[in-house]
């Protein structure tokens, strides 16, 4: 520990470096805008009562609300009335600024329904994966035909080209067949993954015959057999594959950019975030990494609970 | 099962025979869903940007007409697309070896230690699984020229000896500091540094992955042969067996590399930046392509794009047949 003095310093000055902006993030969606412009009030911020000067001019009282409170408040003048609405009405807008921030990260936005979304295309992307690359991946393992090899050389062909890549052409089909700004066109691109084919051809090709023998013996066919015997020994290596592809999805910006316009409801989180930013007058930083914050934590506090997985999912692409 | 296929071994082939039809057809049958989508969203939409690339096609055109290579002619003679290949290469020629390297350091240091190991293993992966555009955020606000935190901590090093010593201090303190994502000189290098801050945590668990394969006894080999110091150690032994790891990662890094475009368009979302200095060519296709409709240039920018990936992947494939050990 002594001895390795040096090293720790070097380490530490990384960790500064890297944890700066989710320290920021984080503590940015903690605090009132004035803390945030005078960069007071440390991690959490003094959590000060605030106003949201927004809030109480929505309910600014009209004529009509002063002659309806008039009853209320007996004996009193029309300014005085409205003196008292006014501050009736800042008592009820202050906040505390953590739970300002919050708040309108759900309210300016619909949050909810972002994070809906991404959770709906993840997993209906996984799910599709799945469903495409296992049935392949067996027959590639385990079936002898005709033709498998050139399916396999295929295979490895495609791995050269990454979807990113090729987003213009798959953009301008989509269009033509009338599919932007629909789910289909946020899942489509991704439902053939070549490198989960290859991925779970690998796997699958460490599997022992004797086990797939058996099944048929027992009268099982083909089809069965990916779904009852296949996917069941495969489920370490698809573990690490759902993380790969749902790390991978949630976190995409750039497709969802081109496919999804204007239409808020198909929204995936980055995008939310992003719209949020632009419609941004500057004072709302707070909310703004209140969202952020939102949208990164799901897949941080998942990858703390379950790290091995996580950094073996995420390496996956190391894997030969 | 070999008992049945001795006692009857006048029905085995014919059995057999059956089999392999059945299977041949089953086979193509759990394949078909596969190679049908890998056709139709991987290998239709190269073929239909090559077509495209020498086209002016547009959405909602009905027709086009065919340009020849004029596409690509105004590709290599414009000075946008100079600039286009200026940022990209600058991005992944400045990305690439120093998340290389640092991912590198930062394992070697790691795998040293006794104590600590999972701790910084977790922190430097952090950024890795964040969502990179959120973090773009967090970015800008970092380098927000005046309520930033870059340029308070800076400010906090005015009046001490770094303002004699490092004269970008002296000047940002007598002036201002600079307003990094809006200055030209700084504003590709503020990318490359966003790019290195996201990546090199993915280098160094692969890399921390290789060092665990590299055996105890080479080390006790080297150092019966005369390797002293830690530098021969690792020169002669921990370099070549990571050799494997380093093209993977070079590889990766650089395909990851080639596709930056978050930041980016999280900055500016016209333009590219500054004088176009961060006008790289994902965003370049993106706003040629998408936002302008000018399809026939996306498209050769497309194919270009898709020559650098697969020309760097196809480098790595033939470097792993030849086993890369020194």
């Amino acid at each position: 520990m002594t001895r390795d003095w040096w090293k720790h310093l070097i380490l530490m000055l990384g960790v500064i470096v890297v944890i700066a902006p989710f320290y920021m993030m984080v503590s940015y969606s903690f605090k009132s805008p004035g803390e945030i412009d005078r960069g007071e009030g440390g991690f959490f911020g003094r959590q000060e009562m605030m106003v949201d000067e927004r809030c109480v001019k929505l309910r600014d009282p009209s004529r009509d609300d002063i002659a309806a409170a008039a009853p209320d408040y007996p004996g009193l003048s029309d300014s005085e009335i409205r003196d008292a609405l006014v501050s009736a009405a800042e008592a009820d807008c202050s906040m505390r600024p953590v739970v300002f921030n919050y708040t309108k990260a759900f309210t300016e936005a619909p949050l909810l329904r972002y994070l809906l979304n991404g959770v709906i295309v993840t997993a209906s992307i996984f799910l599709i994966q799945v469903v495409v690359a296992l049935p392949a991946a067996y027959a590639l393992a385990k079936l002898k035909f005709w033709g498998r090899e050139a399916v396999f050389g295929l295979v490895l062909f495609c791995l050269l080209i990454p979807v990113h890549a090729i987003a213009l052409p798959l953009y301008i089909m989509l269009a033509k067949l009338g599919l932007t700004n629909t789910y289909a066109a946020l899942v489509v691109p991704w439902t053939i993954s070549v490198f989960g084919i290859f991925l779970m051809r690998q796997f699958f090709m460490t599997v022992p015959d004797d086990l797939i023998d058996a099944a048929r013996m027992d009268g099982m066919g083909e089809f069965a057999i990916v779904w009852r015997v296949m996917l069941p020994t495969a489920i370490p290596a698809l573990l690490a594959f759902a993380i790969f592809s749902v790390v991978a999805h949630w976190n995409d910006y750039f497709w969802p950019r081109i496919v999804v316009t204007g239409n808020r409801d198909l929204f995936t989180p980055p995008l939310g975030l992003r719209e949020f930013k632009g419609d941004g007058d500057g004072s709302f930083f707070g909310p703004m990494m209140a969202t952020a914050t939102v949208i990164v934590m799901p897949l941080i506090v998942a990858f703390l609970l379950a790290q091995k997985r996580f950094i073996e999912g995420i390496t996956l692409s190391g894997m030969k | 099962m070999a008992v049945v296929e001795t006692s009857s071994p006048g029905a085995a082939p014919k059995t057999s025979l059956g089999r392999a039809a059945e299977e041949r057809r089953t086979a193509w049958f759990l394949t078909a869903p596969a190679l049908l989508l890998m056709v139709v969203i991987l290998l239709a939409p190269v073929v239909i940007a090559g077509v495209l690339s020498f086209t002016n096609y547009s959405l909602g055109n009905t027709g086009f007409d065919w340009i020849g290579t004029r596409n690509y002619e105004r590709l290599f003679t414009r000075s946008t697309y100079e600039k286009m290949f200026v940022a990209t290469l600058t991005y992944v020629v400045t990305v690439v070896p120093i998340s290389v390297g640092l991912g590198l350091g930062a394992a070697l240091l790691i795998n040293s230690l006794g104590r600590f190991r999972e701790l910084y293993k977790t922190i430097y992966f952090l950024p890795v699984m964040a969502t990179l555009l959120a973090m773009a955020i967090a970015w800008e606000f970092m380098l927000h020229p005046s309520i930033g935190m870059i340029n308070r901590t800076l400010e906090m090093g005015c009046g001490t000896v770094l303002e004699t010593v490092w004269p970008f201090m002296a000047n940002g303190c007598a002036e201002r500091f600079p307003v990094w994502l809006g200055d030209k000189r700084y504003a590709i290098w503020v990318i490359c540094f966003i790019g290195i801050w996201q990546g090199f945590g993915f280098n160094m668990v692969l890399y921390l992955a290789g060092l665990t394969s590299v055996h105890r006894e080479l080390y006790h080999a080297a150092e019966m042969d005369g390797a002293k110091s830690g530098w021969d150690r690792f020169r002669l032994v921990t370099w070549p067996a990571l050799g494997p790891t380093t093209v993977f990662v070079v590889t990766i890094t650089c395909i990851r590399a080639f596709q930056v475009f978050d930041t980016i368009e999280a900055f500016w979302p016209q333009g590219g930046g500054p004088n176009k200095s961060t006008y790289v060519m994902m965003f370049a296709i993106f706003e040629k392509g998408v936002q302008q409709n000018l399809i026939g240039i996306g498209s050769a920018i497309t194919m270009l794009f898709l020559a650098f990936v697969m020309f760097l992947t196809l480098i790595q494939r033939w470097l792993v047949e030849r086993k890369v050990h020194y």
